[in-house]
């Protein structure tokens, strides 16, 4: 039952896999061989456990350079979070709910075999400023996948010990499958066009001030006059001074223009935002000899934002040999090179947007010039440069990140068959990989920059080299006609050596050259580590007149980062998986074709990383200051303070378990699937960075503590409403609900931050979901009525928790359909639920800039609530303005709703007929095209942070786009 | 082909034997070392002394408790339309916020620590023996613990800083204010001794006075002065003995305790490094108007057209100029990233002797007279490089015709020079001043914003609420902090013991 090992084996046996051209949605049939632990292929209907599964043709590739976005929507039990549409953007993506609060919940990525690096390599810490950072998934090129696993459960995944905690994504790559006496080359290629997904529109009414009455070009706030007015205005205008029907405005007498204008309206949106443009370009050769199968592509994507100057590119070569050697012997190769540029730009509190969707709709913003004529360093922007003119910006400063990677295994396997009626198979592997990256990061920020009037440059990376090796011993008999046994033996080393450096240099001697050289300061620091794990498995399978499967394994880990004595854990899973539609009285009964029960239990940990407690040179930064005011060496003195974090000796493993149940069943001929699973999972003894209380003298405490809980219910439902000679309509539906509980965190400890301002902060807080909001509220008394103070709301002093952010349900409808030569696809997404913390419409609702605040430009309000003075209900009539910029500044303001169904993705496809020996197929697609959401002004996925907290916290963060485009594929 | 095969078979076994070897314990610890950073033990406490000066100065002193207690005093408006406008509004989200204080709470403590270890290597570790470390090390503990009690009142002390503790309890400020001035009398024995012995353990480390140990001894006896004056509403002697503790420091040569290593360079001060990151910094009336009733040539200074708008100060608690950016003007240091930062300064010595002879009936002319002109010198050297337009007047800047044109000199205009002095950059020093004056009834620098009470009740704060971390992980503070509506509004009602009688 068990087909050989990961490779894909190139005997005569193998099914043809239909031509990669054409849809073959859900014809699968129920001898399918499914890809799970360790490469292991296994028929779909002995597993215990849930697999999901996607072809290349399922995944939605064009009009996109990120592997997370080509599979998002389409499996159950996989939430998603993408920071935003920006070339190279990060994406948060976790399996069945978070098991760690501060460290990784990304799931281990398997790439032909190999585990290869996909997490981000730098945080981006509280992602209260700066760009993005791209977490290394970006690397793999989505249009070299043939196909991909996704072992959701610890059972499925337990295999690989304790990365595996988090659930693997087992991705293998195209390759050749039927023999040919010449190779076959593909080429494709997709282009397309990019634009807000929803353009923020402001409210071009009142002009730039800090009140109905005060025009003032230089506030903050655009709580001003009527535009329309201007020329009246008492200081500003020009009907009193000579320029009828014009005001005066001083940023135009610094550019040296006129400073007499006639109001006006200008788009500074429309005119900030690019259109963008994104192009994949694949072109491989694949061929099957007699005793070879080999594959190499060529692959380019380049994307360019609609943010000015943003983008990316990124060219991937690879080449994939299999070689039968002899009867019993093979050998082969896979190897990958990558090479990624991204250029992005920063979000929150030095945002580019944030003086782009704020600007003054009579401010013209690319029209007036970003600096005076005599100096480029000195800005000129509608308001004091604390934040960049973002023309400014794009013109001097950069966020730069830039990776060069090679990664690849070769292997060598031996396979005899033997035995009475060569019944029996051994096969021994050894499998040994690398994966090896260099990243060479770069911010810029040149002379005149905000918060940084004399320049900086930051030029930081890391060299990281990841050796595995893998080597398996694998029996596998056939016991009669009803017994079939496997056991597998096998031992794992993966060793990471990272080297992390960074230079930097600060207050430039002179503008146009922001580099190192021209820096006047310069600290540079680096970082080493090593770490080992060595594990041993084994597993036993054992299946039953093709009814009854049950399997166990066990796993070892010795790890290197755990104290001494406490390294080396040992977990198991078992799992059953019950035909029952095998059983005779249900054969043959035309409505169930398929029926099976499976259940499992695993265990899973992870580890630590323990360290002796150690000193550090202090550094000073964040708080109020937007640069480091302190940087030693001072005057050639270094100091040594004990370092912020305190390591618990006494450090155990972290310990996941899971119970899994599931259903499977097909009727109608297999027209129509259902799957069901329920998953609870429990994790104790987390470890973390448990946050102490300061009066410590530390920060944090590695230690063990905390509990988290989570049930996943999953649904997947295919169904064929259409199916002729030459047509087919299928609908693919998944459904994913998710509850989790933060059971408990240490003792003492309520919430744990996870990034965020003061307030709000995304947290971890006992009792909740995870994550929440945390930050200030409402007053309120028992009643949950507002209560006012002087006609307006009062905060609570202290921050509590605002919301939860786990949405409901995650959902995604996959429509599928062929008629003739045509193709037509498309994906669905309903999120129902979760919120998150939208800290640019707060913002702008602050600032009197969004179209909601026009009616609050002008009168007064008595507004509802409970005088706290009084105690009765308020009767003091404030001035509008003055409530809603009161209610604005208060957290609780900022959370809002982020329900959304959105069209992720249609596309149409059209095979022309066969030409010579080409075959050309064109398509044309759009992303993201159509969003209904309770989210005022903008798309919901859209924030910051590449760690835990991402897809919650919002705050000028870049942008999502639509995109429409086409391309085309040819074979021959 | 055999032969082939059976190198192969070798090779498996090697890999099998590689696989079971490479993880035994010793190889492992091997692998966890750290390779970049140095443990605890073996570094050498001088290479702690620097930062726990640095830090002491830059976060503690000159950190964000001085930036809103500034506003508390009224020698700094706060604007900007964020933050600081809430604490010149005294709006509670701010003011008693938990989260207000909690990176200086946070550092504080961390600073402590870095000092407890150093004390603990002086008195058993490898620097045992060397009492000038150990001397300055227990000053330095001193005027960390000093600052967060009579900020934060009750706090944790006794189970702090200990690695077995993770929620310390709070000690009453009472034991913590007789603990301190035991443990400065510590300081002292040991920093005589050190001065008697010709120690010099560290010199470049030292940024605060490069191993000068009769500067170390005078800058203990100011310490001492100044927590035996700040205690005088609880314990009347204490003015005497603070008096005592101040005439020795000058005999040993006080000449203030100023870390000037600050160059603009690659270290800010503190108050400029704020203004160059947020413009939250402007000029007060309260101030400029006493300046103005005396016709004083440190207004120049203080209140500096920065934004060149013809608004060089604010009435505290202007609601609309708080609400301004880059409008209202402000002292001139601010821009002066090379300004050093005072942990006590030379003219608040001064100040301390002025008002402990003027409540004992002594003559403290002199003092009062020396106070003035190290103030005057003080506002020259960091502001007066930094004026916007035209030169400050230096002619103007003669102590002795100044104080010679005052109408007079009482223990009032003691306080009022103090409040003035210290407006440079000893904010939480007038703080600490105008809490115990009020709690013995006497007022000489009257408050102006209107915001100090709101439907009646008062919202000057009369405390910093504790930090967050405390408050959300040490249940001890957390019910000292409160919860629901009224949590951390305790800081309005309740006085410090320090502060009341």
């Amino acid at each position: 039952m068990l087909s050989p090992a990961f490779s894909i084996s190139i005997s005569a046996e193998e099914p043809n896999k239909p031509d990669s051209v054409a849809i073959s949605a859900y014809d699968t049939t129920l001898d399918e061989i499914v890809v799970t632990a360790l490469g292991i292929g296994k028929e779909r209907k002995s597993l215990g456990y849930s697999v999901t599964d996607l072809s290349s043709e399922e995944l939605n590739t064009s009009g996109t350079t990120s592997l997370t976005s080509a599979i998002q929507g389409k499996v159950s039990g996989v939430d998603i979070r993408p920071s935003s549409s920006s070339p190279g953007a990060s994406s948060q993506i976790v399996i069945r709910g978070a098991r760690s609060f501060s460290d990784s919940n990304r799931p281990l990525y398997v790439i032909d075999g190999m585990p290869v690096a996909a997490n981000p390599d730098y945080s981006t810490g509280n992602s209260t400023r700066g760009a993005d950072l791209a977490d290394r998934s970006i690397d793999f090129n989505p249009d070299d996948i043939e196909s991909i696993s996704f072992l959701k459960g610890q059972a499925a995944s337990a295999l690989y010990g304790i990365r595996a905690s988090n659930g693997v994504v087992v991705i293998t790559t195209k390759r050749a499958h039927k023999k040919e006496s010449k190779p076959t080359i593909t080429f494709s290629t997709n282009l397309s066009a990019e634009i807000l997904s929803r353009k923020f529109h402001p409210q071009e009414i009142y002009s730039q001030g800090t009140g109905i009455q005060s025009y003032d070009p230089n506030a903050a706030t655009n709580w001003g006059p009527k535009i329309s007015s201007l020329p009246d205005n008492p200081v500003f205008g020009g009907n009193n001074q000579g320029h009828p029907g014009m005001y005066y405005n001083p940023k135009l007498e610094q550019a040296g223009l006129d400073p007499w204008i006639a109001p006006a309206i200008y788009d500074n949106i429309g005119d900030f935002f690019n259109t963008g443009f994104t192009e994949n370009t694949t072109l491989s050769i694949t061929q099957t000899l007699d005793k070879a199968t080999y594959s190499f592509a060529l692959s380019n994507s380049y994307q360019n934002g609609v943010v000015p100057t943003t983008d990316m590119n990124r060219w991937n070569v690879r080449g994939l040999v299999d070689w039968q050697l002899a009867k019993n012997w093979k050998t082969g190769f896979s190897a990958n090179y990558v090479s990624t540029t991204i250029h992005s730009a920063p979000g929150a509190n030095n945002a580019i947007v944030n003086s782009v969707y704020q600007a003054p709709a009579e401010y013209n913003l690319k029209g007036i010039p970003y600096h005076i004529p005599s100096d480029p360093t000195v800005q000129i922007s509608y308001r004091p440069t604390v934040y960049d003119n973002p023309y400014w910006w794009a013109a001097n400063n950069s966020y730069y990140q830039h990776t060069n990677r090679g990664f690849g295994n070769a292997y060598l396997e031996y396979s005899i068959r033997f035995g009475a009626e060569e019944n029996m198979n051994l096969k021994i592997r050894e499998q040994a990989g690398l994966d090896v990256y260099t990243t060479s990061d770069s911010d810029v920020m040149e002379k005149g920059s905000a918060g940084s009037g004399g320049g900086s440059i930051s030029n930081y990376g890391v060299t990281k080299n990841i050796f595995n090796n893998l080597f398996t011993v694998n029996y596998n008999a056939l016991f009669g006609e009803d017994f079939d046994f496997d056991a597998m033996l096998g031992s794992e080393i993966e060793d990471r050596r990272s080297l992390y450096r960074s230079y930097s240099g600060s207050n430039f001697n002179f503008y146009g050259m922001p580099t190192i050289g021209n820096a006047t300061v310069y600290t540079s620091k680096e970082y080493e580590s090593r770490a080992r794990t060595v594990g041993f498995f084994g597993s036993l399978s054992l299946g039953w007149r093709s009814m009854l499967f049950l399997n166990a394994t066990g796993r070892t880990d010795v790890v290197s980062s755990m104290p001494r004595n406490n390294r080396t854990f040992f977990y198991p899973s078992v799992s059953l998986a019950w035909v029952f539609s095998e059983l005779g009285g249900l054969r043959g009964n035309g409505v169930l074709d398929y029926g099976k029960l499976r259940v499992s239990f695993a265990e899973v940990g992870q580890g630590g990383s323990y360290k002796e407690n150690y000193m550090s040179v202090p550094t000073y930064s964040g708080g109020m200051y937007t640069y480091s005011p302190v940087v030693y060496p001072i005057n050639g003195i270094t100091s040594y303070v004990p370092y912020q974090q305190v390591y618990d000796p006494n450090l155990r493993p972290q310990n996941t378990r899971n119970v899994e149940a599931g259903v499977d069943l097909e009727f109608f001929n297999h027209r129509l699937k259902f799957g069901y699973t329920a998953s609870y999972q429990d994790v104790k003894d987390q470890i973390f960075s448990i946050p102490t209380a300061g009066s410590t003298g530390y920060r944090y405490i590695l230690a063990n503590a905390g509990r988290i809980s989570t049930w996943s219910n999953e649904i997947d439902i295919q169904g064929v409403i259409l199916r002729g000679a030459d047509y087919e309509l299928n609908l693919g539906v998944n459904l994913s609900m998710l509850h989790n509980e933060v059971v408990e965190l240490a003792p003492g400890v309520e919430s744990i931050m996870l990034g965020g301002f003061t307030s709000p902060q995304i947290r971890a807080e006992e009792g909740h979901t995870y994550p929440s909001i945390y930050g200030t509220a409402f007053q309120r008394n028992e009643n949950g009525e507002l209560l006012l103070s002087k006609g307006l709301p009062v905060a609570t002093a202290g921050s509590v928790c605002i919301a939860d952010c786990t949405p409901d349900l995650i959902s995604g409808f996959n429509l599928n359909g062929k008629w003739k030569g045509f193709g037509l696809s498309a994906t669905l997404s309903w999120q129902h639920g979760g919120r998150m913390y939208h800290g640019t419409n707060m913002t702008l609702n602050a600032s009197g800039a969004t179209k909601e605040s026009i009616p609050w430009h002008e009168g007064t309000i008595v507004a509802e609530g409970i005088d706290v003075a009084t105690g009765e209900k308020n009767t003091v009539e404030v001035d509008r303005q003055k409530y809603y910029q009161a209610y604005y500044a208060i957290t609780e303001s900022g959370v809002y709703d982020m329900s959304f169904v959105k069209l992720r993705d249609i596309s149409l496809t059209y095979d022309l007929p066969k030409f010579g020996n080409f075959r050309f197929q064109v398509f044309a697609f759009a992303r993201n095209v159509l969003l209904w959401t309770k989210l005022p002004n903008f798309d919901p996925e859209s924030s910051q942070g590449n760690g835990n907290m991402g897809g919650y916290f919002e705050r000028f963060s870049m942008p999502a786009t639509t995109s429409i485009g086409g391309g085309f594929k040819v074979v021959f | 082909m055999k032969k082939i095969k059976s190198y192969i078979y070798l090779f498996l076994l090697a890999m099998l034997l590689m696989t079971t070897t490479g993880c035994s314990e010793s190889i492992m610890d091997e692998i966890n070392k750290n390779t970049s950073n140095p443990p605890v033990s073996s570094v050498d406490a001088r290479f702690q002394l620097t930062d726990a000066i640095m830090s002491m100065a830059f976060t503690t002193y000159g950190g964000a408790y001085a930036w809103h207690v500034a506003s508390y005093t009224e020698q700094i408006f706060g604007d900007g339309n964020a933050q600081m406008m809430y604490a010149e509004l005294r709006d509670p989200i701010v003011t008693a916020a938990p989260t207000t204080f909690n990176n200086e709470w946070n550092n504080t403590y961390h600073n402590l620590l870095n000092i407890s270890q150093m004390i603990t290597k002086c008195e058993s570790g490898i620097n045992s023996g060397q009492l000038d470390l150990l001397g300055m090390g227990q000053v330095l503990k001193v005027l960390g613990y000093e600052a967060l009690t009579e900020l934060h009142g009750d706090i944790p002390y006794s189970e702090a800083l200990n690695d077995a503790i993770r929620n310390p309890k709070l000690d009453k400020q009472e034991e913590i204010y007789a603990d301190l001035l035991k443990e400065i009398d510590k300081a002292i024995g040991n920093l005589n001794a050190a001065v008697e012995q010709n120690m010099v353990s560290v010199v470049k480390e030292d940024i605060l006075y490069k191993g000068d140990m009769k500067k170390w001894l005078a800058f203990a006896y100011a310490v001492k002065s100044r927590l035996l004056l700040n205690g005088s509403a609880r314990y009347r002697d204490n003015v005497k003995l603070a008096l005592e503790a101040g005439e020795k420091a000058l005999e040993n040569g006080f000449e203030g305790a100023e870390l000037s290593i600050f160059n603009g360079v690659d270290a800010d001060n503190s108050w400029a490094a704020y203004f160059r990151s947020r413009h939250y910094s402007g000029s007060c009336s309260t101030v400029a108007n006493l300046m103005e009733e005396r016709n004083d040539p440190r207004l120049q200074i203080y209140a500096d057209d920065i934004f060149e708008t013809g608004i060089i100060y604010a009435p505290a608690g202007n609601s609309t100029l708080a609400a301004t950016i880059d409008y209202v003007g402000a002292p001139a240091w601010v821009r002066n990233e090379s300004a050093a930062i005072h942990l006590l300064s030379k003219a608040s010595l001064r100040f301390i002797l002025a008002e402990c002879k003027a409540r004992l009936g002594q003559d403290f002319k002199e003092d009062f007279k020396e106070g003035v002109k190290a103030s005057f010198e003080d506002y020259l050297k960091s502001g007066k490089d930094y004026v916007t337009n035209g030169e400050v007047s230096l002619a103007s800047f003669s102590a002795e015709d100044y104080i010679d044109a005052l109408p007079g000199i009482d223990l009032k205009e003691v306080m009022v020079q103090k409040y003035l002095s210290q407006s440079r950059d000893e904010q939480i020093e007038t703080y600490n001043d105008l809490r115990r004056l009020r709690a013995i009834g006497e007022t000489y620098v009257e408050m102006k914003n209107p915001n100090n009470t709101s439907n009646g009740e008062n919202r000057w704060p009369l405390s910093m609420p504790y930090g967050n971390s405390d408050v959300v992980s040490n249940p001890n503070v957390a019910a000292a902090f409160g919860s629901g509506n009224s949590a951390g509004y305790y800081i309005f009602t309740l006085p410090l013991w320090i502060f009341s009688n």
